[in-house]
């Protein structure tokens, strides 16, 4: 039922969106929306909300990729942060504030793993695994700045813990990644 | 190196990837990636595993969204392509006589200008003749105003008449002229459920008086009179006046008094009266 995705290598794909075609756009849909929606989803909550920032980010990404410096990271990396400031201006503006959910860390993460666990993504072998390998404490640093957008000095202040632990943490947690996943 | 080490060490380059570092911080970051290659090395590892990270939270969006989303960012995108790429200008050879192309330019631009000053004028009286226009429709749709607005009016004053008229518990008391007054005559519509004493105007057959005097209506109440306000005649007034309230009484009176009224009647300029 679903069409045969498109995949370009990051190369490929960022010559593509320079020159705005429509085979790029596919490409960079097919390859990063489920990311991108996972994140987006995590912070707003409300799939409706989702999916309208979804579209802005594609549409941001698309239009103000002349602002991407290959020089400072990775195609996704950038992407990561244009879908995540969206979505925190969002739950920050006027008209989430009234619906917002108050759930403290460990429950969000615990709440969005039982609800999502059957949509993980399949071809990531061993997730549960890689779920164990990562200890508690890494696994909220990465929720807090990787996914909400958290600093470094607001992370520490919300756990309550050195800023110098945060680094490490963060260090550790990237640490395992790197070994589970290589 | 043993500061490329340290700095490996240190975790910078993890929360510079995850996006946890302030904007000065990063500029610091950026700084020591550019100066050193093998950093950059290494922070494409931390990036690609937590791509894969990501990717572990992936949610699938739901099928509609696919085609509608690119459709969006095809037809969102700027038609202006990157400003700082500039475009080539186009290079024209410039007639080797330069004065022959400073004569035709001036020509053309006075043709222009007298084009331009053509087409002014006639704008302008056009816009004259629009004006004119103008003005006279908004004076016809004043006049309609009015005249709907005088309609309207009437309209509300017939139909209080008819409701009194109509209702029994106002009773239509004829007031007859007095020796002062032998053709005089009026009504007066009286609701003694409700104390409402209602002056018929369009029935009104009262000589005309000047503006220091008005008529005022008593009520003989046990052979005393008691004020219920004064009215003046105008002959467009064809609706019903309300006067002061009572609750019962023998009969009805007016007598031309000094505008405003009088304390006790003037016996002598009783113009009209009725048994009620």
């Amino acid at each position: 039922m679903s069409k045969q995705k498109i995949t370009l290598s990051e190369n490929e794909l960022i010559l593509a969106l320079r020159e705005k075609n429509k085979l790029g756009a596919e490409a960079l849909y097919d390859m990063y929306s489920s990311s991108l929606y996972g994140i987006i989803y995590r912070i707003v909550q409300h799939e409706e909300m989702a999916e309208d920032l979804l579209q802005d980010t594609f549409v941001k990404i698309w239009n103000s990729f002349s602002s991407y410096d290959s020089t400072k990271g990775r195609l996704f990396t950038w992407m990561v942060n244009v879908a995540r400031n969206l979505s925190i201006d969002k739950i920050r503006s006027k008209d989430f504030r009234n619906n917002i959910k108050n759930q403290d860390i460990e429950n969000t993460v615990n709440i969005i793993d039982e609800q999502r666990s059957t949509a993980i993504n399949p071809d990531i072998v061993g997730v549960k695994e890689l779920v164990q390998h990562l200890k508690p404490e890494q696994k909220s640093i990465l929720d807090l700045v990787y996914f909400r957008g958290y600093t470094h000095v607001e992370a520490a202040e919300e756990l309550g813990i050195p800023l110098g632990t945060v680094k490490t943490r963060m260090r550790m947690a990237i640490t395992t990644l790197r070994k589970f996943f290589n | 190196m043993e500061e490329i080490r340290l700095y490996i060490e240190s975790g910078t380059l993890e929360l510079y990837a995850t996006g946890g570092l302030n904007a000065e911080e990063r500029e610091e970051a950026e700084a020591m990636l550019a100066k050193h290659p093998s950093l950059h090395a290494e922070l494409v590892e931390i990036e690609k595993s937590l791509e894969k990270y990501a990717q572990s939270y992936a949610i699938e969006p739901s099928d509609k969204l696919r085609d509608r989303i690119i459709g969006n960012i095809l037809t969102s995108a700027v038609h202006h392509t990157n400003s700082d790429v500039p475009t080539e200008p186009k290079v024209r050879k410039i007639a080797s006589n330069q004065n022959t192309f400073y004569k035709y330019a001036f020509a053309a631009s006075v043709a222009l200008l007298f084009l331009s000053l053509a087409a002014l004028v006639v704008m302008n009286s056009r816009l004259r003749e629009t004006n004119q226009q103008l003005a006279l429709i908004q004076n016809t749709n004043q006049q309609y105003s009015s005249r709907v607005n005088y309609l309207n009016n009437q309209l509300n004053t017939k139909e209080t008449v008819l409701s009194v008229l109509r209702n029994p518990e106002f009773k239509m008391v004829k007031l007859a002229g007095t020796k002062q007054a032998p053709s005089a005559s009026m009504t007066v519509a009286f609701n003694s459920a409700k104390k409402e004493v209602m002056i018929d105007m369009a029935s009104l057959e009262m000589p005309a008086h000047d503006q220091e005097h008005q008529y005022q209506l008593w009520a003989l109440v046990d052979g005393k009179p008691v004020d219920l306000g004064v009215f003046s005649v105008n002959s467009e007034d064809n609706g019903m006046i309300k006067m002061k309230d009572i609750a019962a009484a023998q009969a009805f009176a007016v007598t031309l008094e000094l505008r405003g009224g009088s304390i006790n009647p003037t016996m002598e300029q009783m113009m009209v009266m009725g048994a009620i």
